[in-house]
């Protein structure tokens, strides 16, 4: 079909010397920053793009590709060798992982992790292939009432479902949509919130944003709470699997990467649930259940494939929809925005050449990351020993120095150094940031889908239901809003049920 | 002590419900000063959604100001690097904080190289590194090897201030 | 009196703990282990962890040595450490592990126990790992 072709163009594109070495730049700079404590890759690629303003979209891209996937195989290699998880997705990771590492199998450990992710990665993003053409055909036939309401949905769906709390969730999100308001209104030229000050008129640079939240506000909130005592990393040589582990392994990447996939195309679904699901379903399907909680192969291999597909699944909505749901989506998008393309349903028809390299360079770093890795992990190790002091200083110089060349203004300096400071209180308060940097990058376009829907209407909201698939998204906002109202009446009549999943718990628990 | 450590904690997250409380009256403040006049072509405006998010603000600043004094408390983000059994150490945040104040009076002045060198130089004082000469030689070559990069590899031409001329 | 002893979790490190015991024990001494880290790193593998610790508590406490462990991480490195700890307690002897090194690596690393044998006030019992 047309896919195949397409593909196959962007291997073309993505195999060309130069992107190669991007590509192999990416893996190699994720895979260090997933592994370096305090950096993820949503930051790097905040930090990264000023300075990838002056390439080809294409070849940036291809290295945001290569990062995105990189920091998921250092964040394994880190939960694995020192039970200190960075991210939420590598949490369950961690339990089996770091029990195997210590029983002295952490090659084995390392080996699962890695091959299960190449394995998951790759069908991952196959599936992403052949399912965001067929989003995308779906998606061109709707309406703004109904990219609205998808939109409505995505949002709501990041604040109310992820994090432990959602009325921090959502004051995030309002914050967010505040500072996205900032500038002038593209409708009417009006300007909005900028206090007489011209430097503000243009709105808040994305970049300054993201920069300021994911990396000014951590190194600062890290700083502010070093670890102290310092942790051992388990010395490790080659990773290696022998008979045994490749056959106790191969079904769980696969049922890991069946979890994964469609929980990450989800607007909310994220990686933590997948993860957990997995590590259930692989304890209860095991033939070695005594292993379990002491280092069994199974729960690294099914938890780490389910987590990398669900990073493939991610990009489904984000290439097809224009909606990012999780942080280093959400910086990729601003980058789409920041070299003017536009997000959404027409980026394939408008774009073809770029996505299609994109999605061909993830197969490219998937495979390079395997190459790569496996002979690399005991060097990745002595990564951690790099002194602090380096590292976040390194943090707040390139941050400074991004924001400060987007557009040479020291005034772009104050603003990432105030919303810095808001990024360290909402760590400080347990204000999740997604929203935030959501907001402010959904917010303005959907205003814009909502002054087009009624303006189609002449005014009339009745024109928001005008399409089945807006009502049909307008009762899911509804179900999710409901939820935790719903899951105590479930819990009153029934409380002898545990709920599923105990991290979910927080949420019903903080909503009143 | 415990007691009052903490009622001075429950006190700081008011600031929170306080801040977005003023920045929900602000954005209201600011739509409401916007003047339009109805168009058939904008029947929604510029102002109606700015008053939805400042609506949403000022929920949510009531809502977390009860959560808070009913007991509620934000889970405080983890991570690799960061050990929450300490409290926030100032000692490290605010020199950190000032050497970034530095940079951003002087970047324009004495330009890059140098403004740079000093953010760096500072950060890494304020981190606890105590190798002064060390982490100054390492400060100067990262600004000079930053500036040459964007000029040459970018084409953005940072600053040169004070040293405009010499670089 | 006291003795002072540089320890860290590797073969030099126990080979200088074995030394020191037997020293303290020949002249009733207390012994002062010093396992100190810089602390700027996540990791330091030459900061012995609990139950390391906990194990050399024993080990002491059986054979009846007075001893106190310390591990300070104060942003010093490990030779600092172990002459204020020798100064502080007027100690009569420090003993330390040494590690094999090539000249290259001599050159380039530097070296702490070089530091604590020039700048010691007291004897110093330098052993190797076996």
């Amino acid at each position: 079909m047309d896919v195949w072709s397409s593909l196959m163009d962007g291997f073309a594109t993505a195999l060309t010397p130069m992107n190669l070495l991007f590509a192999v730049i990416g893996v190699l700079l994720g895979t260090a920053v997933g592994v370096l404590p305090g950096l993820g890759p949503a930051m790097t690629v905040a930090l990264l793009l000023p300075v990838t303003a002056a390439l080809e979209p294409t070849s940036a891209f291809i290295m945001f590709a290569g990062i995105y996937y990189g920091g998921m195989f250092g964040g394994s290699t880190t939960s694995i060798l020192l039970n200190t998880p960075g991210e939420s997705s590598s949490v369950v990771t961690a339990i089996e992982g770091n029990k195997m590492a210590k029983a002295g199998r952490a090659a084995q450990a390392l080996a699962t992790a890695a091959i299960g992710s190449f394995i998951a990665g790759t069908i991952g993003t196959a599936l992403l292939a052949v399912f965001a053409p067929i989003v995308v055909q779906f998606a061109v036939s709707l309406g703004a009432p109904s990219y609205f309401a998808i939109m409505i949905l995505a949002l709501l769906a990041v604040t109310a479902v992820l994090g432990s709390s959602r009325l921090r969730g959502f004051a995030s999100l309002a914050l967010g949509l505040a500072i996205g308001l900032v500038g002038i209104d593209s409708v009417t030229g009006q300007r909005r919130l900028t206090f007489g000050q011209p430097l503000l008129v243009d709105g808040l640079d994305i970049v300054v944003v993201a920069v300021a939240i994911f990396a000014v506000g951590e190194a600062l909130w890290v700083a502010a709470h070093l670890r102290r005592t310092p942790l051992h990393v388990i010395p490790v040589g080659r990773p290696w699997m022998g008979k045994k582990d490749w056959s106790r392994s191969w079904k769980p990447w696969l049922r890991g990467t069946a979890f994964g996939f469609p929980f990450g195309a989800l607007p909310a679904g994220g990686a933590e649930i997948p993860t957990f699901l997995s590590y259930v379903t692989e304890k209860r399907l095991t033939k070695h259940p005594e292993e379990f909680g002491k280092g069994a192969i199974e729960g690294v291999a099914g938890p780490e494939a389910a987590n990398n597909a669900a990073a493939a699944g991610t990009l489904t909505p984000m290439l097809a929809l224009g909606l990012p749901t999780n942080a280093t989506a959400a910086v990729m998008l601003a980058a789409f925005t920041s070299y003017g393309i536009q997000p959404g349903p027409q980026l394939f028809s408008s774009q073809g050449p770029l996505v299609w390299a994109l999605i061909a360079s993830l197969f490219i770093g998937n495979f390079l990351l395997l190459l790569i890795n496996l002979p690399l992990a005991p060097v990745w190790a002595k990564l951690l020993q790099l002194p602090r002091p380096y590292l976040y200083a390194g943090i707040l110089f390139f941050a400074t120095l991004g924001a400060y060349s987007v557009n040479l203004q020291a005034f772009d300096l104050v603003i990432l150094l105030v919303l810095g400071a808001l990024g360290f209180m909402m760590r400080r308060f347990g204000l999740p940031v997604l929203p935030l940097i959501l907001g402010v990058i959904l917010g303005p376009r959907i205003e814009g889908q909502l002054r087009k829907t009624l303006q189609l209407s002449a005014g009339d909201p009745a024109g928001l239901f005008s399409e089945p698939i807006a009502i049909v998204v307008y009762i899911i906002v509804a179900l999710i809003l409901a939820w935790p109202l719903i899951f105590k009446l479930i819990r009153r009549n029934r409380p002898a049920k545990k709920p599923l999943l105990p991290a979910n718990s927080g949420a019903a628990d903080y909503s009143d | 002590m415990s007691s009052l450590a903490t009622g001075l904690k429950g006190r700081a997250e008011l600031g929170v419900s306080l801040l977005l409380g003023v920045v929900g009256i602000l954005v209201f403040l600011d739509a409401n000063g916007l003047v339009t006049p109805y168009s058939q072509s904008d029947p929604v405006g510029p102002k109606t959604v700015p008053f939805i998010v400042s609506g949403l603000l000022i929920v949510c600043a009531v809502l977390l100001a009860i959560n808070v004094l009913r007991g509620g408390k934000g889970e405080a983000e983890g991570g690799e690097d960061v050990d929450l059994a300490h409290p926030a150490d100032w000692k490290t945040v605010l020199p950190l904080a000032g050497a970034f104040i530095l940079n951003v009076l002087l970047i324009d002045w004495a330009g890059w190289v140098i403004s740079g060198t000093i953010l760096f130089w500072g950060s890494v004082l304020a981190l606890g590194s105590r190798r002064y000469i060390r982490d100054g030689l390492i400060s100067i070559a990262l600004s000079l090897l930053t500036f040459y990069g964007f000029y040459l590899g970018l084409g953005i031409a940072l600053p040169a201030g004070l040293l405009e001329g010499i670089l | 009196m006291t003795i002072v002893v540089g320890y860290v979790p590797t073969p030099e490190g126990e080979a200088a703990l074995t030394q020191a015991i037997a020293e303290a024990k020949k002249s009733n001494d207390t012994l002062l282990v010093i396992n100190s880290s810089k602390g700027d790193a996540l990791v330091d593998n030459r900061y012995a962890q609990e139950p390391d610790i906990q194990s050399i508590e024993e080990r002491l406490a059986d054979q009846g040595i007075q001893h106190i462990i310390k591990q300070p991480v104060r942003g010093h490195d490990a030779a600092a450490e172990v002459l204020d700890a020798a100064d502080e307690n007027d100690a009569q002897l420090i003993v330390i592990g040494l590690r094999r090194r090539s000249p290259v690596g001599k050159l380039i690393m530097g070296s702490v126990s070089q530091r604590i044998l020039l700048e010691a006030d007291c004897p110093v019992l330098a052993v190797k790992a076996d």
